[in-house]
């Protein structure tokens, strides 16, 4: 570089523009070597451990990814499990509940018959009383108006003759009697 | 009311009637006033109803009497409607007539028959109850429609009974 920058340097002299010099070369190789096996002796450890270190970060990483992977599975299936649980549940809900219906029903249509046949019976025996209370109404009644009929009947049949024969002939039986 | 003051009160009509000297026609006339009072449930009503005065019943039995009964009739009967003793008026008169009869040693002789007896009937009725209960008897005869016919005579506690009314029942009763 200095003889470039030189301008007096002698462009006869066979100078390499790309090369160093070999003492160059060679100094530079072995400094380029000791550095290089004391990075090696002193940062090789430290590197391994960070990359050993970064490996372990990493596989504990995958370790986590794989560990909910199977957690969200695991969780997955209990969700499945649960809907196939609630689906079953509704159904036995559902079955259960129609049998209570029909329970209900059946209960309620027995309840009903028995009513009817309740209301029925007392219908006929409340007809069968008021038929008996005005038969015996009637009886009655007809027993009064017959009676009434047979006062009237008797008394426009005695004239005034038979009423006289009637005292008469009381009037003979009390006198008869001593 | 009490049978010591119905019998007070007959005693005194009877005293009264027999003061007046018309005992027999006042007897007769009260008995017949107690059985229409008997058989007309207005005449009753008017008697023994509260509500109405004194003054108005005594005013009802005598515009009811006046010139049918003798003045001694109208007085008593309106005495014992103004004292409010009108519901016992025919236990009175009956009192009354039994006190009488006695007075006279006969037996009264109460004859129900439908239609009106003759005099004639009237004293061979009362003949013949005389000699069959063998006491003289007071004959009181009361027309009763509902005997209908023949005749039902009481003497006493004793009762014959020849009455249409009696046979009916006694039919209808068999029936």
């Amino acid at each position: 570089m200095n003889l470039i920058a030189a301008g007096d340097i002698d462009p006869a002299q066979s100078v390499n523009w790309l090369l160093p010099p070999l003492s160059e070369l060679i100094y530079g190789g072995i400094a380029s070597i000791i550095i290089f096996a004391l990075i090696y002796k002193f940062g090789g450890p430290a590197a391994k451990k960070g990359m050993a270190d970064r490996t372990a970060k990493i596989q504990a990483e995958l370790d986590g990814a794989a560990e909910a992977l199977e957690s969200a599975r695991t969780e997955a299936e209990e969700i499945r499990r649960a809907a196939g649980d609630i689906a079953s549940e509704r159904a036995r809900l559902l079955a259960e509940a129609d049998e209570q219906a029909a329970a209900l029903l059946s209960e309620g249509r027995e309840r009903l018959a028995a009513e009817i046949a309740d209301l029925e019976a007392r219908a006929e025996a409340e007809s069968a009383g008021l038929a008996g209370r005005v038969g015996d109404e009637l009886r009655v009644e007809v027993s009064r108006i017959s009676s009434s009929v047979v006062d009237q009947l008797v008394a426009e049949t005695l004239d005034d003759a038979t009423q006289q024969a009637l005292i008469e002939d009381f009037i003979q039986k009390v006198g008869a009697r001593s | 009311m009490s049978d010591a003051l119905i019998d007070g009160y007959a005693r005194a009509l009877f005293e009264i009637a027999r003061a007046e000297g018309n005992l027999d026609e006042v007897e007769d006339e009260l008995f017949r006033f107690a059985r229409s009072y008997e058989s007309s449930d207005a005449l009753r009503a008017a008697l023994t109803d509260d509500m109405v005065p004194a003054d108005r019943r005594q005013g009802i039995v005598e515009s009811l009497l006046d010139g049918q009964a003798t003045s001694t009739t109208m007085q008593l009967v309106s005495m014992v409607v103004g004292s409010g003793r009108g519901r016992d008026l025919p236990e009175i008169i009956d009192s009354l007539v039994a006190r009488a009869s006695a007075s006279k040693d006969l037996a009264v002789a109460e004859v129900r028959t439908a239609v009106a007896l003759s005099d004639d009937q009237v004293s061979r009725l009362k003949a013949a109850l005389t000699n069959s209960s063998g006491h003289e008897v007071n004959l009181k005869v009361v027309i009763d429609p509902t005997v209908i016919g023949g005749v039902i005579a009481t003497v006493g506690d004793s009762v014959i009974d020849g009455s249409v009314r009696t046979r009916i029942d006694q039919l209808k009763s068999r029936l």
